[in-house]
Formats: structure tokens, C-alpha cells, sequence
């Protein structure tokens, strides 16, 4: 815990944690300070001057509030005339060239420029020349489209590509009222977190090709999540929204602050990965082919498992472990040998330092404590011997199509749960639909394991149930989410004192055999 | 000042002759940040060529080991390099505040008006270019005009005329 200091705002006394600036320790007690340029993740530049406080006292009196760190006894000043008057000055010259489209501009509503204005200014322009004008609609590449013309010069995105990309593709050109953003003739955007520059500019000069015009942010409804597309387990939010008579469906993932994990940014893969949530879902039942009410497809699932002499049954490694746990409770039921085999989630190579992992398994972690088999070797040997393969909801064919494992297949009967329509599903005699991460809650644990809870975000109109649903109607024990737990608990040494219900929000860094000496 | 980020390609890669690659070589070693060294590769750059082209901007960032976009901003921030050829006579006319209201625009009606150059543009004949720029550090004997690099202080319309009849 950091060392508490307390200083004055706007005569009011306050505590705060030493050794940040006054905006980020000001912020947590609930006072903000309006800035463009600063941001926590690439620190204070001090160009955009809308952070300038009065300090009482204070040598200089007037300061930028993001290259000011926190002092006991600091009276500082916010709401004074001469710093009222600075705000409202910035702003008016943050203005004098901005075209104020926001009625079509995709930042509308999340806008600091827009905010702040309402907040500071609330001024008619006084300028009576021609604004100047600049390109629009640039396209920057990797998705990005830029606006000029809409740009407070705040630079946040040219450091992103230089300090944390390091791939430095854009710098601000010219000087004064021509200033602008751009990027060297024929050297566009080309890195693998570009679209994070949507985010961080505070207005909209930076909009995604991806989210521009589909949707006004003020009907998203922002869930946390956790992305499912790799083994880093970034968090993030799940922004969607269901219009009258027609389905949920999800419009964007941003990122979400958590600095044990991701810090304050996601790739673009995983950002872009809300489309698998939104496309080609398996929504109804299926008994050989012919669509069949839920009921009497979990009713055929259960007579097959009843009448396999030795089933199979293969579990996703970015299932939660409430349902790989459950499943495995449904394998000792029926008798089945488990299996979490999942060599077509690791893309060897694909990975970097920085976020993304080789490994595209939200969750292999989970099955590595469950005491889950993931060889290839006892795999094969169990889809030998196996007359059921149930698969749930495991892509084989997530690298492409797996010959000698197809051909086994081929030889038996097989029953898909899964969320989506795939390949692999296709030969299966009963296929059952569930519900994909973002309609179910649950616990994963990272590459690093990060133990950390999600919350169930979307409501399809056909909605697929959660695997634990399945679980149950097939005649395991486990209820829900919850009552996975004391099973979980007993079974894991590490998890034995976790309450899934008491996760913090950057979840729990576990004390794991092999990491113990490694420290958090 | 005018958008000065539309480079101009040669098509033919460029690279230091030995002189200056050796002068390179010379002044590089007394930067501890060896980006410092972009501004004076950009001034032997224009040395060399007489303007800067895209290729030598990719050249010096290639040889300085930073990004091509880095060295942009400086090549677009500063006027005195010239991203264009120029002409035989480079007109720079100051525009920013002491200039701008001692009657810089006077001189730059003239130069579009009479002579047919806007700022940015050349003379067909190649005898004239034209560029307005930022401060030029004279606001105490503004207007200023620079022409090849020398100063001409406390410019009017008529010590304009008669300034560019002695230019052959």
C-alpha cells in the first residue's frame, strides 16, 4: 500500500496516494481534471495544456497537473476564476479549426472535446475567418481511419506507435494551425495493435473501420469480460446492444484496464474476435441431420451415453472450470475416458512479448489443474478404443484439418455440443447448441495463472444453454456455477481458498506448485 | 504556412556522396541521442540535392536507425528545408504576428497578384519561388523578408519592388 498524503482542492481537504500526478490521484477520490494529452499507459507530455491548476502559494502558481506530483499540504486550485478561464480558453482554441460534426461523428458521446466543452465552455465561436481545411477520411491501414480535420494534435497516438509499439508509423507534420497527423507516404499502420489508437484518442479523429457508423455508443451496453481468443486472458468490454425485434448482438470488444494482465490494451485479433460471438452459431438441435426440440436431443445424448460400452468425451480448452469441471463429473458418470487435447489451439510462432500468446486457449490452465489429459498419445488410444466420441465444443480443425485424427473420427459415432457451427462438428449423428462466453459467467485462468471471473453479457434471443445446463440434464451433479465450487476447491490445491464470488476485478494471482518461487 | 507533408518522390534511391558521408560519419559521434543527428542530415541532404526528396528522408532514417515519420515532422516543421525544388530566388515572407500586422500581406498580394506566384508555387521561368513562413526571429523590424537566406528588414511594398529589380 502506498504511503497516504493530504493535500487541498479547492480548499477541501483530501487524502490521496503519494507518488502519482494530480490527475490519476485526484481521479480516485472522484475529482476529475480535465486533459487531453496525458494518459496513464504513455505518460504526461504536457502539450495539450488543459490540465493547467492554480497551486496556492505554489512557485510557479500554475501547472500542468499531469507533470505535478502529489505534495502533503498542496492547496491546489480548480475552480478559481484564472483557471476557469484557461479551460474555457484551450477549449475555445481546441475549436477554432474543429469542424463540431458531431452529429455524424462516430465519437460522439464519448468524446472528451465534446465533454468538456459541455462541462467548460458552453461559447458560440467568435471566429470569423475560414477554418482550415485538412484530409478526411484518411486511411491509415490496420483499420484505422483518420480525421484531421477533428484532431487536437494531443499526440497520444503518434507515442502509442513509438513507446509501446515501437513501430513509430505516424508522426505530426507542419507546424501551427497546419499541423496534423499523418503517416510516411506509403508506409501505412503495420503493427498488430494499431486499433487501440481508436481508443486512446479522446476524440474522433481516430475511428475504426471496423465500428464507424454501425452503432451510437450511448445504446451499448458495456459488460466486462474476459477475451477468449488467446491464452493472455485480456480483459475487456463487451459493448452491445439489441435493437427493437431483433437480436443482441455484440458491436465491439475495447479493452479494460487491468495491469496484472493486460494493462490498458488488447491486439486487434482479439478485438476483432467479437465476430465469432455474433456469426455462424449453431442454434438448433439436430438428431441425424433432422431438427429436433432440445429435450429429446439431450433424451438421445443420454441413451447413447447409456448404451456406449467405452465413450469418449473431448472438452474445449476455453471452457471455464465450473463446466470442465462438471464435464468431468459427467465422464465418471457415464464411465468415459476424458480428454482436454487441444494441439490445434497453439499456433506456434504467432505469439510476441508483448499481449498475444501461442496459445489460443482461454483456459488451458484449467485443465492442467483439473488433472485433464491433453496428450495427443492417450487421445489417439482413447478414440481407438471409443464407440461415442461427445465432443465439447473442441475445434480440432482450429489449425486446419488433422488427418489421422478425422480418419479415427470417421469410424465412430459422434455427438457435438458446441457453440458454433464447424467442420468438425458436421459428421456428428446429434448436435446440441450452447451458449458461447459472452451469454455465460464463469472462471478461467490465465497463462500466468490469473485466476479471473466473467460475467454472463448477452442475451440471445435463441439462446444457446450453458455447457453446465447440458451437464446437468445429462445427470451430472453440478447445479451451476456456484455449486461447481466445493468440488473445485477440494480437487485443487491451489484454488482451495478461493471464493469465486470474491474475485477482485484484476483477479488472483495463484500460488501454483511450480510458480511458487517464482513470486506474483 | 501551407501543408508541407506532401513529399515529392524522385524514383531514384538516394544516398550521401563521399564527402558528406564522411561528414556524417564525422558529426554523428558527438550525439549521445543519435536522433539528434536528423536535422543536420536533413541540411546535407539539401546541400547535396538542393531539395529534399522521400527518398532522402527514408535514406536519413534508415542511416539514423528511426522511423521515416519521425524525420517528416522535422522536415515539415522547419521552412529552411525545402521540400521541393526551388527556385533560382526563394521568397520567404514571414507570417506570423508582428508581420502579419505590419503589412506582410502587402508583399504576398504582390507576389500572387503581379509576379503569379502563390505561396508554395514557382515561376514558370524558374527565376522565383515563394513560401510563407513562421517567425523569423525579427518581429522588431518586421515586415521580413528572406530571400536565398538573407534578410531584408522593415519591408514595404515599394522596397519590395525595388528589392526583387536588382534580382537578375
Amino acid at each position: 500500500m502506498a504511503e497516504m498524503v493530504k493535500l487541498f482542492v479547492n480548499g477541501q481537504e483530501v487524502e490521496v496516494e503519494s507518488g502519482k500526478n494530480l490527475i490519476d490521484a485526484l481521479k480516485v477520490v472522484g475529482i476529475e481534471i480535465p486533459h487531453f494529452c496525458y494518459h496513464p499507459a504513455l505518460g504526461a507530455d504536457g502539450n495539450c495544456r488543459m490540465c493547467l491548476v492554480g497551486i496556492e502559494d505554489g512557485r510557479p502558481p500554475i501547472v500542468p497537473a499531469c507533470k505535478t506530483p502529489v505534495q502533503a499540504g498542496m492547496k491546489v486550485l480548480l475552480d478559481a476564476e484564472h483557471i476557469k478561464k484557461i479551460q474555457h480558453d484551450v477549449l475555445e482554441f481546441e475549436l477554432i479549426n474543429h469542424p463540431i460534426d458531431c452529429p455524424v461523428c462516430d465519437q460522439a458521446g464519448e468524446c472528451s472535446l465534446q465533454d468538456y466543452y459541455m462541462k467548460y465552455s458552453l461559447d458560440d465561436s467568435r471566429m470569423r475567418v475560414d477554418q482550415v481545411a485538412k484530409a478526411k477520411r484518411m486511411d491509415f491501414g490496420c483499420g484505422v481511419v483518420h480525421d484531421q480535420e477533428r484532431c487536437v494534435l494531443c499526440a497520444r497516438c503518434v507515442r502509442f506507435t513509438r513507446q509501446i509499439t515501437k513501430t513509430g508509423e505516424l508522426g505530426i507534420v507542419n507546424r501551427t494551425d497546419a499541423a496534423r497527423v499523418t503517416i510516411f507516404p506509403g508506409r501505412p499502420l503495420n503493427n498488430r495493435y494499431a486499433l487501440n489508437i481508436v481508443d486512446l484518442c479522446p476524440v474522433g479523429a481516430m475511428t475504426s473501420q471496423d465500428f464507424r457508423f454501425r452503432q451510437r455508443v450511448w445504446f451499448l451496453k458495456k459488460d466486462a469480460s474476459i477475451c477468449h481468443g488467446c491464452s493472455r486472458g485480456c480483459n475487456i468490454y463487451i459493448d452491445h446492444h439489441r435493437e427493437k425485434y431483433k437480436d443482441d448482438i455484440i458491436y465491439r470488444f475495447r479493452p479494460r484496464t487491468n495491469l496484472l494482465v493486460n494493462g490498458y490494451f488488447i491486439c486487434d485479433a482479439g478485438r476483432l474476435s467479437y465476430k465469432e460471438e455474433n456469426e455462424n452459431r449453431q442454434v438448433t438441435s439436430l438428431i441425424e441431420g433432422r431438427q429436433a426440440p432440445f429435450d429429446e436431443t439431450i433424451a438421445a445424448i443420454r441413451q447413447k451415453l447409456d448404451q456406449a460400452r467405452k465413450p469418449l468425451i473431448l472438452i474445449s480448452p476455453d471452457c471455464s472450470l465450473e463446466q470442465m469441471w462438471a464435464v468431468r463429473r459427467v465422464s465418471t458418470l457415464y464411465g468415459a475416458s476424458l480428454s482436454g487435447f487441444s494441439d490445434a489451439y497453439v499456433k506456434a510462432g504467432d505469439g510476441d512479448d508483448f499481449l498475444i500468446n501461442d496459445d489460443k486457449a482461454a483456459n488451458r490452465r484449467g485443465l492442467e489443474l483439473l488433472g485433464i489429459k491433453t496428450d495427443r498419445k492417450s487421445f489417439i488410444e482413447a478414440l481407438q478404443k471409443t464407440d461415442l466420441f461427445v465432443n465439447f465444443n473442441n475445434d480440432l480443425h482450429f489449425s486446419g484439418v488433422d488427418e489421422e485424427i478425422d480418419a479415427l473420427l470417421g469410424t465412430v459415432q459422434s455427438i457435438a455440443v458446441c457453440s458454433h457451427q464447424r467442420d468438425v462438428f458436421k459428421t456428428a449423428s446429434i448436435i446440441l447448441p450452447i451458449a458461447s462466453y459472452s451469454e455465460y459467467g464463469g472462471t478461467i485462468i490465465n497463462q500466468d495463472y490469473v485466476l479471473q471471473a466473467f460475467a454472463k453479457a448477452v442475451v440471445k434471443n435463441e439462446a444457446g444453454k450453458d455447457m453446465l445446463e447440458v451437464t446437468r440434464l445429462l445427470g451430472g451433479a453440478v447445479i451451476d456455477a456456484r455449486h461447481a465450487w466445493p468440488g473445485i476447491r477440494k480437487s485443487v490445491a491451489c484454488l482451495a481458498d478461493v471464493d469465486p464470488a470474491a474475485i477482485p476485478a484484476e483477479g488472483i494471482k495463484l500460488q501454483t506448485g511450480e510458480d511458487a518461487n517464482v513470486g506474483a | 504556412m501551407s501543408d508541407r507533408s506532401q513529399l515529392i518522390s524522385t524514383g531514384e534511391s538516394f544516398a550521401f556522396d563521399a564527402e558528406r558521408d564522411a561528414e556524417f560519419e564525422r558529426l554523428v559521434v558527438r550525439y549521445p541521442i543519435r536522433e539528434s543527428m536528423i536535422m543536420p542530415a536533413l541540411w546535407m541532404a539539401q546541400e547535396q540535392a538542393g531539395w529534399i526528396s522521400a527518398e532522402a528522408i527514408e535514406y536519413i532514417a534508415d542511416r539514423i536507425g528511426t522511423f521515416p515519420a519521425k524525420v517528416l515532422e522535422l522536415a515539415t516543421f522547419y521552412t529552411m528545408y525545402q521540400l521541393k525544388p526551388v527556385g533560382r530566388y526563394h521568397i520567404c515572407v514571414c507570417r506570423t504576428l508582428s508581420c502579419w500586422l505590419r503589412g506582410k500581406q502587402d508583399i504576398v498580394d504582390y507576389l500572387a497578384d503581379e509576379i503569379g506566384i502563390k505561396p508554395g508555387e514557382m515561376t514558370e521561368d524558374g527565376k522565383f519561388s515563394f513560401e510563407e513562413v513562421e517567425c523569423l526571429g525579427h518581429c522588431g523590424t518586421a515586415p521580413v523578408v528572406q530571400i536565398n537566406g538573407e534578410f531584408h528588414e522593415e519591408m514595404d511594398l515599394k522596397k519590395f519592388k525595388a528589392l526583387l529589380a536588382t534580382l537578375t
